[in-house]
């Protein structure tokens, strides 16, 4: 691998030199910072800095009131009791204990980890295939065509995709037992079976959702330089890279160089996977039994069904400190396995 | 820039498209100001009082008849109906419930069955005081509305809501599909064998893409109107004390008298009773013999199209569905309605829903004079024209409100509760979501498998019950 120093690095250290230059300058012209040349540049860069803030003002205020706020806010909540009607109540660690021994929120926590487990393998599985197939065998025109295909599910509303999936995979009037019966198998009970049920959240979810990573290794793809396959090829490893199917070519050149994109789309495809909700809700409601039951939907099931917001908070910590704790595991992993150009 | 740029745009410096920018969102602030302040959500800022209903803005428009007729009567109170679209009524609360946390509750809410005990509880104002009040003008009510409607409405003694229209769950079934079995109009007392029967005969004359028996995983229509009928329930039944101002007042003749009562509790799970065992294996009967489909969660909405296209044999449903039957293209005579089948007992499931004052309305007699209003002939006529549902008084259940429409057996509707006076409500606690949640997230499990998932089912949802009811209590 390259020893160069990597890319995103290169801007700041310009950004650096050309600082130090300018305050040589100001050394050698004998200007202060508060007078002459150099305090019209104080002044200017003092007016950038508030420009600065102006401009962020937007965005650090949104990011406070909308994250921040309702972060803390849900971290205060999950040591009280409080059903929205009545005051609430302060229980100290009661509602994580509660949570901790409910059985529903201990399956729930385990679907999500199975979904996630299946969703994302199956997503980043998919989106990697299709990418590698675009890029390299596509002409122009159907590869743009094929990009805005696979990305299309991304932008329609899970629940409407999820309430049409409803009626494709309906046991008795379903489109899809019905191709079945063409071939003559008998009608599968896709939504009112645990597995069936799980099996279809996570078809569904794929398909929506794939395009995303696609993106991102269709991006990732392209940054790859052709010289490194041909680097290769001189370095003579035309007979193992260009074996009978080239997949040794993907195995030893463009998975390495493709992996800080895979580390990012896995690290987006697990938080995202781990928040599952839509997809489950109007598919199944969680049913039968909790097969398909996600936390997220144990979260506002107790909130807003139940009324137990102390209880939802409590949950939605433990979610994010195990979101957290899986992100963080990643990027400790990716020392190992990433590598830059 | 470009050379193909023109000149004019050239002169326009990033100070100025920033300045305009600005311009822009500033003015499209102030333009907006009355969504994003919330003045503009109906009844907010001013003295009107703010009506609560489930449905859509055609929903609210359609009640805009009553609404210009009260104000009539009414030119003092300023009325504003807002329709709150929800998936299901469990929805529709939780909605309503935020506009409470937000400091925004409306002054009257239409309120089912479902979360008729969960407002008693929590949320709603008592309407004794007003019903002793005009007892002389609400006499002509009561004496056209069945007590078991009112009774839904009793919680702890009082009375909370005025029932305005209500549904039992009868069997719907397709004419075109019976006669194509053999089969002639079902019994009045038919009972749980002769409906299997039924459907038996029916899968036998077709064998595809039909389906006998067909039913959703709700607390309306699901298992329940099984469990009443034999005369047990998922939840133990038992009745408070109370109550008798209203039914010595306006019910004393009524031949049901004895068994009315300060309303209904429900305070213990009961999913480990034998009845109720039996009749979940009924219904794992009628699965596993592709009698009845294994029940999907959630509501019948695709249900009328499939019933109209002769794809359906028979569903429970409540009057509400004619209306859609007859927009979905099918005759008055192409289905028909009876009883649900007996087999301990005839008792019946129904639901019923109607206006109740919040504890937090701004004028509390304004919101009553809406009630009573409400529950007159003429503004329920205004409201119910057509078979949408089935109104309280039974006077307006007539041939002339399912004229052209169907069904033939029109009576079923209201006979249900003439003819079986224990009818009972939707059992709905103030716990009622976390109770549905418990009942239907193990009814699609218990029904799909051997005997032996039955029984776990069964131990899971007594289990989550427990935890349901002591939860909130």
């Amino acid at each position: 691998m390259s020893t160069t120093t990597p890319p995103r690095e290169r801007p700041r250290r310009a950004a650096g030199r050309a600082s130090t230059t300018t305050a040589r300058t100001h050394a050698a012209s004998g200007t202060s910072g508060a007078s002459g040349a150099g305090g019209r540049t104080t002044g200017a860069r003092h007016n950038q800095r508030w420009l600065a803030w102006i401009f962020l003002a937007p965005t650090i205020l949104g990011m406070g009131l909308f994250t921040l706020v309702p972060i803390v806010a849900s971290v205060v909540l999950a040591f009280f009791r409080w059903d929205i009607i009545s005051a609430p109540t302060f229980v100290g660690f009661d509602n994580f204990s509660e949570v901790v021994q409910d059985p529903t929120v201990r399956v729930s926590f385990l679907n999500t980890i199975v979904f996630v487990v299946v969703a994302v393998a199956l997503q980043l599985g998919l989106a990697l295939a299709l990418a590698v197939m675009v890029q390299e065998k596509m002409p122009a025109w159907l590869r743009v065509f094929f990009r805005s295909a696979f990305f299309f599910p991304l932008i329609l509303s899970a629940a409407s995709v999820s309430i049409f999936m409803r009626y494709l995979f309906n046991e008795q009037f379903g489109v899809v037992n019905w191709f079945l019966s063409l071939v003559g198998i008998p009608a599968v009970p896709w939504l009112t079976t645990p597995g069936g049920s799980a099996a279809v959240v996570i078809l569904v979810y794929v398909w929506q959702n794939f395009g995303f990573s696609f993106l991102l290794f269709i991006g990732g793809l392209a940054s790859i330089p052709v010289e490194t396959y041909e680097a290769a090829a001189i370095d003579g490893a035309t007979a193992a890279i260009d074996g009978a199917t080239g997949w040794r070519k993907h195995l030893h050149v463009t998975l390495p160089l493709l992996s800080p994109t895979t580390l990012v789309a896995s690290v987006m495809a697990i938080i995202s996977a781990l928040q599952v909700f839509d997809q489950p809700y109007v598919l199944t409601r969680g049913g039968p039994g909790d097969s398909t039951r996600t936390a997220v939907m144990v979260i506002f099931e107790s909130a807003f069904q139940r009324l137990e917001f102390g209880q939802a908070s409590a949950i939605g910590v433990l979610l994010t400190l195990i979101i957290m704790a899986i992100t963080a595991a990643q990027f400790r992993l990716s020392k190992r396995f990433v590598f830059y150009q | 820039m470009t050379g193909a740029i023109d000149g004019h745009l050239r002169d326009i410096t990033r100070r100025t498209a920033l300045g305009a920018l600005g311009t822009g969102i500033i003015g499209a602030t102030v333009a907006s100001w009355p969504r994003l302040s919330g003045t503009d959500i109906p009844g907010r800022g001013d003295n009107s009082l703010s009506i609560a209903i489930m449905g859509t803005a055609a929903d609210a428009a359609a009640r805009q008849r009553a609404i210009d007729t009260f104000t009539r009567l009414h030119p003092e109170i300023r009325v504003k109906v807002q329709a709150i679209q929800a998936v299901d009524w469990k929805d529709f609360f939780t909605k309503i419930l935020t506009m409470v946390a937000a400091g925004t509750p409306p002054d009257v809410v239409y309120v089912a069955t479902e979360g008729a005990q969960l407002f008693a509880e929590k949320l709603a104002h008592p309407l004794d005081e007003y019903i002793r009040r005009d007892a002389a003008d609400m006499r002509e009510f009561f004496d056209d509305v069945h007590p078991s409607l009112v009774e839904a409405f009793m919680y702890k003694g009082s009375l909370y809501q005025l029932p305005m229209d209500w549904n039992a769950a009868n069997m719907y079934y397709n004419t075109a599909a019976f006669a194509q079995a053999g089969l002639d109009r079902p019994a009045d007392d038919w009972t749980h064998i002769d409906f299997r029967n039924s459907l038996a005969a029916m899968r036998k004359a077709r064998t595809s893409d039909f389906t006998p028996y067909y039913w959703t995983n709700r607390l309306f229509g699901g298992v329940v109107p099984w469990l009443y009928a034999n005369d047990t329930s998922f939840l133990k039944e038992t009745r408070s004390a109370g109550g008798d101002w209203l039914w010595d007042g306006f019910y004393a003749n009524d031949p049901s008298r004895s068994l009315r009562s300060g309303g209904y509790q429900w305070l213990e799970p009961n999913a480990n009773d034998d009845r109720v065992f039996e009749s979940f294996d009924y219904l794992r009967g009628l699965v596993k013999d592709g009698l009845g489909v294994r029940p999907e969660e959630g509501g019948g909405s695709s249900l009328v199209g499939l019933f109209a296209s002769n794809r359906i044999g028979t569903t429970p449903a409540g009057g509400y569905w004619v209306q859609g039957l007859h927009e979905a293209g099918m005759g008055a005579n192409d289905f028909d309605v009876q009883f649900f089948p007996r087999w301990k007992t005839q008792r019946h499931q129904f639901g019923t829903a109607g206006y109740a004052i919040m504890k937090t309305a701004k004028d509390k007699d304004a919101a009553w004079e809406w009630i009573k209003f409400s529950s007159s002939r003429e503004a329920m006529a205004l409201i119910f024209p057509s078979p949408i549902t089935t109104p309280a008084r039974r006077s307006m259940v007539n041939e002339q409100l399912y004229a052209g429409k169907g069904p033939a057996h029109w009576k079923v509707f209201y006979d249900t509760l003439d003819r079986f006076p224990t009818t009972g409500p939707i059992p709905a606690p103030p716990q009622q979501a976390a109770v549905e949640t418990a009942l239907m997230k193990n009814v699609s499990l218990a029904v799909s498998g051997d005997e032996q998932q039955l029984k776990q089912a069964l131990a899971s949802m007594q289990r989550d019950l427990e935890l349901a009811l002591r939860r909130q209590s």
